[in-house]
């Protein structure tokens, strides 16, 4: 069984989380160029490598990041939004 | 004008068995599925009960803490539970609280007409969980079947609760003493209840267990 530690609650069967998508800064709409705003909104970075994903734990509600290598399959931390640095 | 009592969010699956049934706070409840001797043998083995009348308030939000703490409720630690008179009071995580008043509680009412100033960063949560408690020697077998979570004593440290997946949904869960007697708690959103009561209930009636009313808990409603 596939374990994935949530922040809040601990460690739990990876089929209690839902995947979120990658960790992405939205470029201001109003100041980036249209080059920028399209390429946010279409392009995704498929190589693999230690990526910031978005994870949600379901019966806790608890959405937070985990930085996994997408090549190994193996998440190096967790941690909720902004408190990056506590962990 | 009288206002017809709500049903339990269990009641299409409890139908088929018939119970005789009361109404506590305001919401009809199965009192006796069966005689009382039938009964408690069910709960020494795996007893499962609705206690989905119980009143329930929910609370979420950037502020809760303080909100809760001017209203003189007791916080506990993320995760846990504590119990102050006859009401539990859940913190599911950081920032949400659930409160249930067990009967004579009434923490509930007053929390519901506490003033909740707006932009306060206080939300209220309308909570319609099916509301489940089970006892019995063989309840941890009935766990493990349906829950990928260690819930024995070891692993379930008093004051703690659960948030995971029991049977493919999310639920709560959490062990008290009830009248005296060692059993677990079970919250869930209220639309899987039948779900979740049928899945206890047939595995229960392999240990010889089944449902018990809320007269096995509750002598004096008889």
């Amino acid at each position: 069984m596939k374990l994935l530690k949530c922040p809040v609650n601990g460690e739990r069967p990876l089929s209690e989380f839902v995947f979120g998508g990658e960790v992405r800064e939205m470029p201001d709409p109003n100041t980036c160029s249209d080059q920028e705003w399209a390429a946010y909104v279409h392009y995704r970075n498929g190589a693999p490598g230690m990526k910031k994903e978005w994870w949600y734990h379901g019966p806790s509600g608890t959405w937070f990041i985990a930085e996994r290598d997408t090549m190994l399959d193996e998440v190096a931390r967790t941690y909720l939004y902004g408190q990056e640095e506590k962990q | 004008m009288t206002t017809a009592p709500q049903q339990t969010p269990v009641a299409s699956a409890q139908q088929r068995l018939s119970p005789k049934m009361t109404v506590a706070h305001g919401m009809e409840i199965p009192l006796e599925f069966s005689s009382a001797e039938i009964e408690h043998k069910r709960k020494v083995n795996l007893g499962v009960c609705d206690v989905s009348c119980f009143p329930r308030f929910g609370v979420k939000g950037r502020n809760v803490v303080q909100w809760l703490q001017e209203n003189k409720v007791d916080i506990p630690e993320p995760n846990s539970w504590v119990q102050q008179g006859e009401s539990l009071v859940l913190r599911l995580g950081n920032g949400e609280f659930l409160v249930e008043d067990q009967f004579e509680g009434k923490l509930c009412a007053a929390l519901d007409e506490a003033v909740m100033p707006e932009a306060y960063g206080v939300y209220k949560i309308r909570r319609n969980d099916a509301a489940l408690m089970l006892s019995g020697s063989h309840v941890q077998e009935l766990f493990s079947e349906i829950c990928a979570i260690d819930l024995r004593d070891g692993a379930l440290l008093p004051g703690k609760l659960v948030m995971t997946q029991m049977a493919g949904i999310s639920a709560t869960v959490l062990r008290q003493k009830f009248n005296g007697e060692d059993v677990f708690r079970i919250w869930c959103d209220g639309t899987y209840g039948s779900y979740l009561w049928d899945t206890l209930l047939e595995i229960a009636e392999e240990s010889g267990g089944g449902a018990v009313g809320l007269s096995c808990y509750y002598k004096e409603m008889l």
